[in-house]
């Protein structure tokens, strides 16, 4: 009874969109995901057990924690870390039993057939979900900006070249007619991870060794890094000394005592925050908990980052991968190459809706240096326009959620007695995008 | 020369190794390739360095209920020789059979590169190597642009203070 009830309604189907970064799950048609969870087990240096998804965002000791990734570089690699994440999931946030549901699944293009063979196993035979539709993060991208603005052009031409920055890499995807046109995809193997590993190296070397400090770093990235609009200039700027220079910055690092986060230190009011803070240091100091490391002066008692170019450095190496050494082409050029793969009658509209999402495009100026890159490569009878989705997290699934919670998810979905029948491959050719 | 060469079979085989590929490196630019390679791997790498302690701890966590046994082959350990060596063994062979293999692994597998040209997939979707504008290059010490390459190891500075910098610190410390 419970199962056709199940089968019928819309509303216990999971959406989950299983990100590198962040796995993003809720139930179908909700507004919002009802988890944003780091897709990933921590395991303090202090501690034996690994802690699963959103305890790492609570625990207090998160100084040169290991992590342990499921998906590498986009593609789920490892079941065993996955299936951990997921049980937590499903049974502490969505306090649901996967038998009992239909899932809906952002999946990454083109995947490999090992990869796909892993996450059917994963979906049907560790969890039994009832159900399975995958789509991919340009598609439910494009859904969820058609149903957010009806009347635009993007919804009404069904097209739009959505780019999405993400966590393992970076795609250029056009949509035609709601479907992604996948022999015009490109993609630059360069993601929020890459960035934050390269300013975890740029770090390391001028001032804290910071190479173990993952987690902490990418707050730092998060924080503090955004996107040049003339890199020579503000080169210049980050040279001067004192007040001149405005782009310096301060992070306090966390010592895992007095302050379990990092935080960026107003530069403005960075003298009297730190007259305050230095008595309450030397209270903690004074009480039951000496510390080794007593060498340095109380004043300097917090572990101050400064960061000048690394805050634009780091995000550039988006748009100009080959100053990395990397022999690929920037994003402006990755988009104009997507959009010429297209046939030559969608080119206006690709250019005239392209849509960012992803975790990198919160970076700020990121939407305002990709079209000052990108005007000068579209031919100049066509309209550019580019849009920054509201929440590029959360977009994909916001776009999921809506389409599973539509009539025809059943239609669209293999079932788990067809998975048992035809196996792995004759599924996902229903999925073709 | 023969006492010489036993001694430094005796000696720590990273000085060894490191000495002749200092020499190499002068002008190798295939070093430098290889350098710049493993350093463009390294960003993708989840915990800098510490990728095989990892990968054995897994072993030891992956299945929770092995915790209460943890005491159990310390004992045993001291008993027999023989047994826990094999134990041991039997565990790496075990250890690297579940240690997930990387993307790169499951890419080659794949042999995409067998399909015809117009089925899309993984490799063809790359974006490819830019069309215009040369590489940039930024001062390995400051940041800033930099003019002036490192005649040994191929970095870039900006000026003779980073140059000092440069050498002092970080020259060739990619080989090690």
């Amino acid at each position: 009874m419970v199962r056709t009830a199940g089968i019928g309604g819309t509303s216990s189907v999971v959406v989950l969109d299983n990100g590198g970064g962040f796995c993003k799950a809720g139930m179908a048609g909700q507004l919002e995901p009802t988890a944003v969870v780091p897709n990933c087990l921590a395991r303090p240096r202090s501690s034996k057990k690994w802690l699963v998804g959103d305890q790492l965002q609570e625990c207090d000791e998160i100084q040169a924690i290991a992590l342990r990734r499921p998906v590498d570089r986009g593609y789920l690699i490892s079941p065993e870390t996955e299936r951990e994440i997921w049980e937590r999931i499903f049974k502490i946030h969505l306090k649901i039993n996967p038998s009992d549901c239909g899932l809906m699944l952002v999946d990454p293009l083109f995947h490999l057939p090992s990869t796909q063979r892993v996450t059917d196993e994963l979906v049907f035979e560790d969890f039994g979900f009832q159900s399975l539709c995958v789509g991919n993060a340009p598609v439910f991208t494009h859904a969820y900006q058609a149903h957010k603005k009806p009347t635009s052009l993007l919804a009404r031409s069904k097209c739009s070249l959505v780019v999405d920055s993400g966590f393992s890499f970076t795609h250029a995807g056009p949509v035609f007619q709601n479907r992604v046109v996948s022999g015009a995809v490109k993609r630059i193997n360069l993601g929020g991870k890459a960035l934050t590993n390269y300013l975890k190296e740029l770090v390391s070397y001028r001032a804290w060794n910071v190479m173990d400090e993952t987690y902490i770093m990418e707050d730092v990235k998060e924080k503090l890094c955004f996107c040049s609009l003339d890199i020579v200039r503000d080169l210049t700027i980050a040279r001067k000394k004192g007040k001149e220079n405005s782009l310096q910055c301060k992070y306090v690092l966390p010592d895992g005592i007095k302050y379990m986060r990092g935080f960026v230190k107003d530069t403005s009011s960075a003298a009297l925050k730190a007259d305050d803070s230095e008595d309450d240091d030397v209270e903690i100091m004074g009480g039951s908990n000496p510390r080794p490391r007593r060498t340095m002066p109380e004043k300097q008692e917090e572990q101050e980052l400064t960061l000048t170019n690394e805050r634009f450095l780091v995000p550039e190496m988006l748009f100009h991968p080959v100053d990395l050494g990397m022999n690929e082409a920037g994003l402006a050029e990755c988009i104009v190459r997507a959009v010429t793969a297209c046939d030559s009658y969608l080119h206006p509209l690709l250019y005239s809706s392209v849509v960012l999402t992803g975790g990198n495009t919160l970076l700020p100026g990121f939407k305002e240096r990709l079209e000052l890159e990108l005007r000068p490569l579209v031919p100049d009878e066509f309209d550019l326009h580019v849009d920054l989705v509201d929440s590029p997290i959360v977009a994909a699934w916001k776009g999921a959620s809506l389409m599973a919670a539509s009539p025809d998810f059943q239609g669209w979905s293999v079932t788990k007695a067809e998975y048992e029948e035809d196996g792995t491959l004759r599924c996902r050719q229903r999925f073709l995008h | 020369m023969d006492d010489g060469e036993s001694s430094a079979r005796r000696s720590s085989s990273r000085a060894r190794k490191v000495a002749p590929k200092m020499g190499a490196a002068l002008l190798d630019s295939n070093t430098r390739a290889q350098a710049a390679l493993a350093r463009l791997e390294a960003l993708e790498k989840d915990n800098a360095g510490a990728h095989e302690p990892i990968d054995l701890d897994d072993d030891d966590e992956a299945s929770p209920d092995e915790d209460e046994q943890r005491p159990h082959p310390k004992k045993q350990a001291k008993g027999s020789k023989r047994k826990t060596r094999q134990a041991k063994a039997l565990e790496r062979v075990a250890s690297i059979k579940k240690a997930p293999r990387s993307f790169l692994d499951l890419l080659q597998e794949a042999n995409l590169e067998a399909l015809p040209p117009n089925v899309p997939s993984y490799l063809r979707a790359a974006v490819g190597p830019p069309s215009v504008g040369a590489r940039r290059h930024f001062c390995s010490v400051c940041g800033y642009l930099a003019p002036y390459t490192c005649t040994v190891c191929g970095a870039r500075f900006c000026c003779s203070r980073c140059q000092t910098l440069h050498i002092d610190t970080r020259c060739q410390k990619f080989l090690a």
